[in-house]
């Protein structure tokens, strides 16, 4: 067993033409995902039953099976159903990147929402109170004042999503996407070399890792300005 | 449900497979988390360097490339390993079972890690003065002060890891292990039925995650009894 660098050299820029889609997946599904969860957050808290058990059922049903599952589910599954292939949102369903779009904003848009009412949850109501004392409103109360501190506490949670999320766009190798993994693949089932190609395309993961967690950091401290003396 | 019949009890093996795969690897993934933890919090330079690429490299990778990784990687190791005893052979084949099981559970051993560290630092430093104060050893202290209170402070996120572990097990699938997932492609390629053989597995995997999730309330609640009784 002899590790070979000539094929590290001629792989890593061919693994690296997929670094874009997984760019994409991740980017894509965050932003959806991000509002999916806003909305299911709301619904959560609306305080009426009628909202709050559809979303609870959906956290239950997407954090309780695992990712793979529901790629497979949306991938495979839905497009053996008469009413999907005949509907307008038939084009996403037919090509594997919007099927692993779905999969991933349905899987993320479930964890996100949690972390949202955990950030809401933890707001003081001594500032709550303090707002209505001053006459605000519901919803000016929710926007100027839960807001603001609800995304400063559920950022740290968030930015680890965020990093689970882009473990995951590495499934989408396993619906036939040439994304990182996916080319990886198939330089490993070429040339039989996985310590090498593996281990490469596991050193890009991390550093892109590491450049996602700096950069939350970065927002992190921003946020927590007035708190830094 | 006609399609079903006749794969149910394929689907009963898989599904012992899965509860097979997460016991073996939750008992290694405590072991793993255990061993960084006391190397992140020993005084040791290097352990605490080696504690911390261990956390940053498993955090930082997808779970499917670290299991490609160990079962081609492992296959290779050790066919080169078995031709320096016996050249004829060709190939040695690593089970994915252990692969699958070794890599699911070092991916949530490191984030096993941090909860244990942040949970032996989380003991209230007041409770151990009172056991010195006591007369207790160290050992002593260790068992009768640390673990009852560590358990509870580690619970929550602890629940999280198991249900990890669990989803983790359909990745395995990918390398060959015959778990739910697996016997639903099987199912898929007889019968030609991918939504309702998808959904069945889904089901499987939320019944386990319920079962961990209901199991980690009932501790919960069994962890703070004294504090209910108080008030």
């Amino acid at each position: 067993m002899s590790f070979d660098f000539t094929l590290i050299i001629d792989a890593v820029p061919k693994i690296l033409l997929g670094i874009g889609l997984t760019f994409q997946l991740l980017v894509v599904s965050a932003v959806l995902g991000l509002v999916l969860a806003i909305g299911i957050m709301l619904m959560r808290i609306s305080g009426k039953w009628y909202l709050s058990w559809p979303a609870q059922i959906y956290i239950y049903i997407f954090r309780g099976t695992p990712i793979l599952v529901q790629i497979f589910i949306v991938y495979y599954g839905f497009p053996q159903l008469e009413f999907i292939r005949e509907s307008f949102i038939w084009p996403l369903f037919r090509d594997p990147f919007g099927c692993a779009i779905v999969a991933l904003t349905l899987n993320t848009g479930a964890y996100v929402s949690e972390i949202l009412r955990g950030g809401v949850m933890g707001v003081d109501r001594g500032i709550l109170e303090a707002g209505t004392a001053l006459g605000l409103s519901v919803r000016q109360r929710f926007i100027h004042l839960t807001s603001p501190i609800a995304i400063r506490l559920a950022l740290p949670a968030y930015g680890n999503d965020v990093i689970s999320l882009l473990k995951s766009t590495a499934l989408a190798s396993t619906i036939t996407l040439a994304d990182m993994t996916g080319i990886a693949r198939t330089i490993v089932a070429q040339t039989f070399a996985p310590y090498e190609i593996f281990i490469s395309l596991a050193i890009i993961y991390m550093i892109l890792t590491w450049i996602l967690q700096k950069s939350l950091g970065r927002v992190e401290r921003y946020l927590g300005r007035y708190m830094q003396k | 449900m006609d399609i079903l019949v006749g794969w149910w009890d394929d689907y009963f093996w898989g599904s012992v497979v899965v509860a097979q795969v997460f016991v073996c690897s939750l008992i290694l993934m405590i072991i793993f988390g255990l061993i960084g933890a006391a190397a992140k919090l020993s005084d040791n330079f290097i352990a605490q360097k080696l504690a911390n690429g261990y956390t940053i490299v498993f955090r930082g990778t997808p779970e499917i490339l670290v299991i490609l990784l160990l079962y081609f990687g492992s296959a290779i190791a050790l066919t080169s390993i078995a031709q320096i005893f016996n050249p004829d052979i060709k190939f040695f084949d690593v089970p994915p079972f252990w692969a699958g099981t070794i890599a699911i559970a070092l991916i949530v051993g490191s984030y096993a890690t941090e909860t244990f560290r942040g949970a032996f630092l989380g003991v209230n430093p007041g409770s151990i003065e009172a056991a010195r104060a006591l007369g207790m050893s160290n050992l002593q202290t260790f068992i009768y002060v640390r673990v009852p209170e560590m358990w509870r402070l580690a619970l929550p996120a602890f629940g999280n890891h198991m249900l990890s572990l669990v989803k983790d097990t359909a990745l395995i699938s990918i390398i060959g292990l015959n778990e739910t997932l697996f016997v639903a492609k099987q199912a898929i390629g007889t019968t030609g039925e991918p939504f309702i053989m998808y959904i069945v597995v889904g089901l499987i995997y939320l019944g386990f995650s319920t079962i961990i999730t209901l199991s980690v309330m009932g501790l919960e609640r069994f962890g703070q009894r004294h504090l209910v009784s108080s008030r």
